[in-house]
């Protein structure tokens, strides 16, 4: 910085800041970008020993036997455990429903049930063992359509939820059939969601090692901390004999949310043999895991007033679990939480059901629970937009949430700047122009809006402790700085985000900062990556350590000058005196350097707790957040008649974020929702066969946009940083960005088509057929003039 | 994945791939790898024995080279590589719809390891290149213990996955003859910009004076058994004028004229009319572009 | 000329290849079922070379193969004996990056990076053969490396920029 020097001479004044709101560049960008990182699949452990997990070939059935006596034959095979090996006790990520075990005991429940697991020398060996251990099922008949999973004649697939009805909701404010009799317009629409999943690159892997009373467990997971409560739960172990690690994580997307039969038969297999036991997913392996976004049909009502002001909506959803619950209570709860975020109505009712099938189950995938109602309900504007003979920006501006409002379900919004994000969409897309001139043949535009939690309220299991804390050590001469914090970077970039908020609040430097992440046994708790919350709440924790180690070098600086510290300002690793500007500043490492010399360790420590938040009825507790982004996003498609192919031309994304942190990382997170979203607007979809066993299992079927298919894409921001709630009013931006895709798509098709296609996903051959469908009424409508 | 145990040798002449293919039970030609070891991992197939070509495209240049010999036409080596045919530019310079073809399989990695041979003798119903080539009117060479032979492409396919290739035989070369045909298209759909199989694939060749369609050949992927020709939709086209009328009249004879089936990735029907379709497209581009 | 094998205890054959990894000739026994990618990261611990999906799908084991890319999922240990590879180590063997690593950095192409090495593979052989892509060559280039994170969208933008062409960076 060339004016140092000048700034001496002039009166303090607040200045932008010095290292949020920057592009600094990755902290682990370097170890990616050369392959010398380790993702958990790479790690090799000496004396190590490979494991599998052996699958259900059947939807639903009785194990009759297990045989594992070839398998243990084979050179190589060292263990093999089934059921009566493991704990029998139930688990799952979500305390409200405990419904699997680690290995199947009498039953399996879908094709991909975790039946056996094998430990071996080498990886070769365990797939041989898995083909030589017998099993004898009895079939039983599969429960495969949610739908019809209720019906009197489907068999129960739990014992204990009788007619598969994994949870229900009815939730009621205001009352909405009341409102709906007198409404001006009232109109129903049910739209379909297909089940997706999340498909990161990096196949998940743990490898666990038990040793004198300790288990450590590496493990590409979202969240150390809930793997070390429910691996301890599940050994009747204390939490301090649980160790576990994350090395890089090759992107979750919530899939990696929950520990799986990798971690808990990797630690039994690792006990029984003395020795470290890795095991890892195949692709298909992963597919039937699964845990992807929930599949559902949601039926939705809005009454609307002559001007477009919805008086009241009434949702009915339906969602297919699959066989477990995993994340799935808290999914339903958001389906319909979330749908009063953008648009601010008096009468909502909320009716689900989660029904139990026996298929791989499903869980929180980016914007948990959110994207596919909202796909519906955006959907279901444009068509109560299109019957009042309204523009669909219109009716929505007519509707928006504003700031310091609470919803009716209980969720208090502090900043907001909805209105702001519809705006702009309608300038960088020329919306006015190329609705009131039209748009070329085939050509469409549509747009929806977005909101997400900026972290979850309420912990997945429940307890006091803090959600989010960190510690920072500033070395013995000051030339770094370590930040210690249990958050988990899935690609997101927390470790430098936090970084960045951390050297921020220290005044030091980005550039001399060392991140310890994601290990139970050297950092202090953070809940990890869930729910957008890492930036807000992780965010809080590092800022006030920050500031703890700040007022400390203030207050040594002061010694070392004879100044107070409070005529002292600490900047970019510099202090400076505010009453004596000419007096020479002293250097971080040198102030540091001293408290090191006088008192110790130089150590700040931060913690975060959200307050207090939401209503008091039941599940009030689902979607409270401090803080929530908002956005709105818009699509111009090209429909080709013929074929029914779409092609999306151009999207655009105004973000109201809060204070951005890092603007490449931001960027990449809009991006990538937005691309998420794409994919799954038009191409993605798990596919089962008659039997439920997965058809298109692998990365050339279950079909990832590629770069051929990307589109042109801007983004914008909001300026805005007053969000009370947020250190420096940071607030998410990684799962909202995905919030309003799939209906920002949806409209933009049924603008360019003139056609509606109510499920997901907008195959071209499901607009192909409506188009058909449409041109074969015009001909006969014709025929009868 | 697991790949599981196999025998492997890498002779070094096409003489000796072919005494080993017969000697050696369940035992396959092992070239780009793309096809068969995918197959292998997912237990679709399981050779005893791969036998490589390796060493035999160093000894015979032939099998790595395309060219055009006067007299015979384009000649393309059995072992190339799909973007070898990509970037070829004398394969571009007479049927660049033949490259357009290649490029249109999977995805640059792919391409680099995938060969001409395999795309062929694999049968697989949704293969880009045999299509473009039996529009093209190709032939191949299989040698075998015996001598070699020649065959028309079109006559290779029997269904699925099979062939009248016979166990001792390898596909050495594909030959474009010189022709009458002044334009060919090769048009794919796929469910995706890239790495996705044709879903319908349609290819056409024709002969044109002035507006008039002298003649056509056309041909189709990933709708019936084998890639298939459509005689009766080049029938009502040849000696046409080549009108907006006449192209949707023979769409609808394509139309009815393929045999595609419901899977996964499309239904019976919307095959049915994207093959109208994409016969329509090929058709004018063939005509506009020439080869191109 | 042909391979050389032992046949161990269970009649399985043990070959003898010598494939050149960056620079380096390494000779080692391999199975006939042995894949370059395992080669690579068993055999020679470069574990920068990615296990994505096995099938040739993603590309997250992208190297290069006598210069081209390939996926080393699909390529056994044996068909590359006496080839060049390059895989991501390989790409910058001091402390500097190459130039396609150093514009991912800046460009913020890497999240999750794990199909980082894949593509910078791609990114490499695409530059190496046509040193100025249009934006559609470059995503050609890369339309077999999957990526979850990005949408590609700062990927292509750091490989324009690789390729000494104007990329406005924000």
């Amino acid at each position: 910085m060339a004016d140092e020097r000048e700034n001496v001479g002039k009166i303090y004044a607040p200045r932008p800041y010095n290292v949020i709101g920057k592009s600094k560049p990755r902290i682990d960008g370097r170890e990616k970008a050369t392959g010398a990182g380790k993702y958990c699949g790479d790690l090799k452990m000496p004396n190590m020993l490979y494991g599998k997990l052996l699958q259900s070939p059947y939807a639903h059935a009785k194990i009759l036997s297990i045989d594992t006596s070839e398998a243990l034959k084979i050179p190589g095979v060292i263990d093999v455990i089934t059921a009566k090996d493991v704990p029998d006790l139930k688990y799952g990520i979500s305390p409200a429903r405990w419904d699997e075990n680690i290995l199947c005991i009498e039953k399996v429940l879908f094709v991909g049930d975790k039946v056996a697991a094998v430990a071996c020398l080498d990886e070769e060996t365990c797939y041989k063992a898995l083909q030589a251990i017998k099993v004898e099922y009895e079939p039983l008949k599969p429960v495969l359509d949610y739908r019809t999973a209720m019906d009197e004649d489907m068999p129960q697939i739990h014992a204990e939820y009788e007619r598969n009805i994994n949870t229900e909701i009815h939730q009621k404010f205001g009352d909405p059939d009341e409102v709906f009799k007198n409404a001006y317009h009232v109109r129903t629409d049910t739209f379909v969601g297909q089940r997706t999943y999340q498909s990161p690159i990096e196949p998940h892997s743990a490898i666990s090692y038990w040793k004198e009373g300790k288990l450590t467990v590496w493990s590409s997971t979202q969240t150390v901390h809930y793997f070390q409560t429910y691996i301890a739960r599940q050994f009747g172990l204390k939490l301090g004999d649980v160790r576990v690690i994350r090395p890089l994580i090759g992107g979750a997307f919530g899939g990696k949310l929950e520990p799986t039969g990798l971690e808990f038969c990797s630690a039994i297999l690792s006990r029984r043999t003395g020795r470290p036991v890795k095991m890892f997913y195949d692709r298909h392996e992963m597919f039937a895991h699964n845990r992807g976004r929930h599949q559902g049909t949601y039926e939705i009502t809005t009454g609307v007033d002559e001007t477009g002001k919805i008086l009241g909506v009434r949702c009915n959803f339906l969602l297919d679990g699959g066989a477990y619950t995993s994340l799935g209570i808290a999914t339903a709860y958001y389906s319909g939480g979330l749908l009063t975020l953008t648009y601010d109505f008096e009468n909502y009712e909320f009716n689900l059901r989660r029904m139990y099938t026996n298929l791989p189950a499903c869980g929180a995938q980016r914007g948990h629970g959110a994207p596919q109602p909202k796909y519906a309900f955006e959907s279901h504007l444009n068509n109560v937009a299109e019957d009042l003979g309204m523009d669909p920006i219109e009716l929505r501006k007519r509707n928006t949430r504003k700031a310091d409002t609470i919803t009716i379900n209980g969720f208090g919004i502090q900043s907001c700047h909805l209105d702001e994000c519809i705006d702009k969409i309608v300038e960088v897309t020329d919306w006015e122009k190329k609705r009131k001139e039209g748009m070329p043949k085939n050509i469409g535009l549509g747009m929806a809006t977005g909101s997400f939690v900026s972290g979850a309220g309420y912990p997945i299991v429940r307890s006091d402790y803090p959600h989010s804390s960190c510690m920072i050590r500033v070395n013995e001469d000051g030339t770094s700085a370590t930040l210690y914090s249990m958050s988990v970077d899935i690609g997101q970039g927390s470790d430098t985000a936090y970084c960045q908020m951390a050297a921020e609040a220290m005044g030091y430097r980005y550039e001399n900062m060392k991140i310890v992440a994601g290990d139970t046994e050297t950092t202090p708790l953070d809940f990890g990556a869930y729910s957008s919350r890492q930036t807000l709440m992780g965010g809080w924790a590092c800022k006030r350590a920050g500031e703890e180690i700040k007022s400390k070098i203030l207050e040594t600086a002061g010694f070392m000058l004879n100044l107070p510290p409070e005529d002292l300002i600490c900047e970019d690793a510099k202090i400076w005196s505010r009453s004596r500007p000419k007096v020479e500043p002293l250097t971080f490492e040198e102030v540091a350097k001293k408290y090191f010399i006088i008192k110790g360790p130089l150590v700040g420590t931060g913690v975060y707790s959200p307050p207090r938040l939401g209503g008091y009825y039941k599940g009030a507790a689902v979607a409270t957040s401090p803080a929530y982004s908002f956005c709105a996003q818009a699509a111009e498609v090209a429909v080709d008649e013929e074929t029914g192919q779409v092609d999306i031309l151009h999207a655009w994304d105004v973000h109201d974020a809060g204070q951005i942190i890092n603007p490449n990382l931001m960027k990449g997170q809009v991006h990538g929702a937005f691309a998420m979203g794409f994919s799954e607007s038009v191409y993605e979809q798990v596919l089962f066969d008659e039997n439920g066993k997965l058809i298109n299992p692998d990365l050339t079927n279950y079909r990832l946009i590629t770069a051929k298919d990307m589109c042109k894409f801007d983004n914008y921001l909001i300026d805005a940083t007053d969000e009370v709630a947020g250190p420096w009013g940071v607030k998410e931006v990684g799962e909202g960005a995905n919030n309003p895709t799939m209906g920002a798509i949806r409209n933009a098709i049924m603008d360019a088509a003139g056609v509606s296609v109510s499920s997901l996903p907008i195959t071209a051959e499901k607009v192909w057929r409506a188009l058909k469908e449409k041109k074969a009424a015009e001909k006969a409508a014709a025929g009868k003039d | 994945m697991y790949l599981p145990d196999f025998d492997y040798y890498a002779p070094e002449s096409i003489g000796d791939v072919c005494r080993m293919l017969t000697e050696y039970e369940d035992s396959m030609i092992l070239s780009g790898g793309t096809d068969v070891l995918p197959k292998m991992k997912n237990a679709v197939l399981a050779p005893k024995t791969l036998i490589s070509l390796k060493r035999v495209i160093l000894n015979e240049p032939g099998m790595k080279s395309i060219s055009y010999e006067e007299g015979r036409g384009m000649v393309i080596g059995g072992a190339c590589t799909h973007n070898e045919l990509v970037f070829s530019e004398v394969l571009q310079s007479k049927y660049a719809s033949v490259s357009h073809a290649a490029q249109s399989i999977a995805a640059n990695q792919v391409r680099h390891a995938g060969t001409i041979a395999g795309n062929i003798i694999n049968a697989v119903p949704s293969a880009d290149l045999p299509p473009i080539l039996i529009a093209l009117n190709a032939s191949v060479t299989l040698v075998g213990i015996n001598g070699a032979r020649s065959l028309s492409l079109e006559s290779l396919f029997v269904g699925p996955g099979k062939t009248v290739i016979e166990r001792d035989e390898v596909l050495t070369e594909v030959v474009i003859p010189d022709q009458a045909m002044t334009g060919s298209a090769y048009f794919k759909y796929g469910l995706r910009k890239a790495g996705a199989l044709a879903t319908v694939g349609v290819a056409a060749a024709l002969q044109m004076e002035g507006n008039r369609i002298l003649d056509i050949r056309l041909a189709f992927g990933a709708v019936a058994p084998v890639p298939m020709r459509a005689p009766q939709t080049e029938s009502f086209l040849k000696g046409k004028e080549a009108t907006e009328e006449n192209l949707e009249a023979a769409a609808a004879i394509a139309h009815d004229e393929c045999k595609p089936i419901t899977d996964f990735r499309a239904s019976e029907e919307y095959r049915r009319d994207l093959v109208g379709v994409y016969s329509k497209r090929a058709i004018r581009k063939a005509i506009a572009d020439g080869h191109r | 000329m042909s391979e050389k094998f032992l046949l161990d205890d269970n009649g399985i054959k043990r070959f003898l290849v010598t494939i050149n990894v960056n620079g380096i000739d390494y000779t080692k026994m391999v199975k006939a079922n042995t894949l370059l990618a395992s080669f690579l990261r068993d055999d020679l611990d470069l574990t920068g070379t990615k296990r994505g999906c096995e099938l040739g799908d993603c590309g997250s084991c992208t190297v290069l193969v006598d210069g081209k890319p390939m996926n080393s999922c699909l390529i056994l240990a044996l068909e590359a004996d006496h080839k060049k590879i390059v895989t991501i180590e390989g790409v910058s063997t001091t402390d500097d990056l190459d130039i396609v690593q150093e514009k991912f950095l800046e460009f913020g192409a890497i999240q999750c990076g794990y199909c980082s090495p894949g593509m910078i593979m791609s990114a490499k052989a695409l530059l190496m053969r046509n040193p100025h892509p249009t934006y559609e060559e470059i995503a050609d280039g890369i339309a077999g490396n999957l990526c979850r994170c990005s949408g590609y969208i700062n990927i292509i933008r750091a490989i324009l920029s690789a390729s000494g062409q104007e990329v406005e960076n924000y």
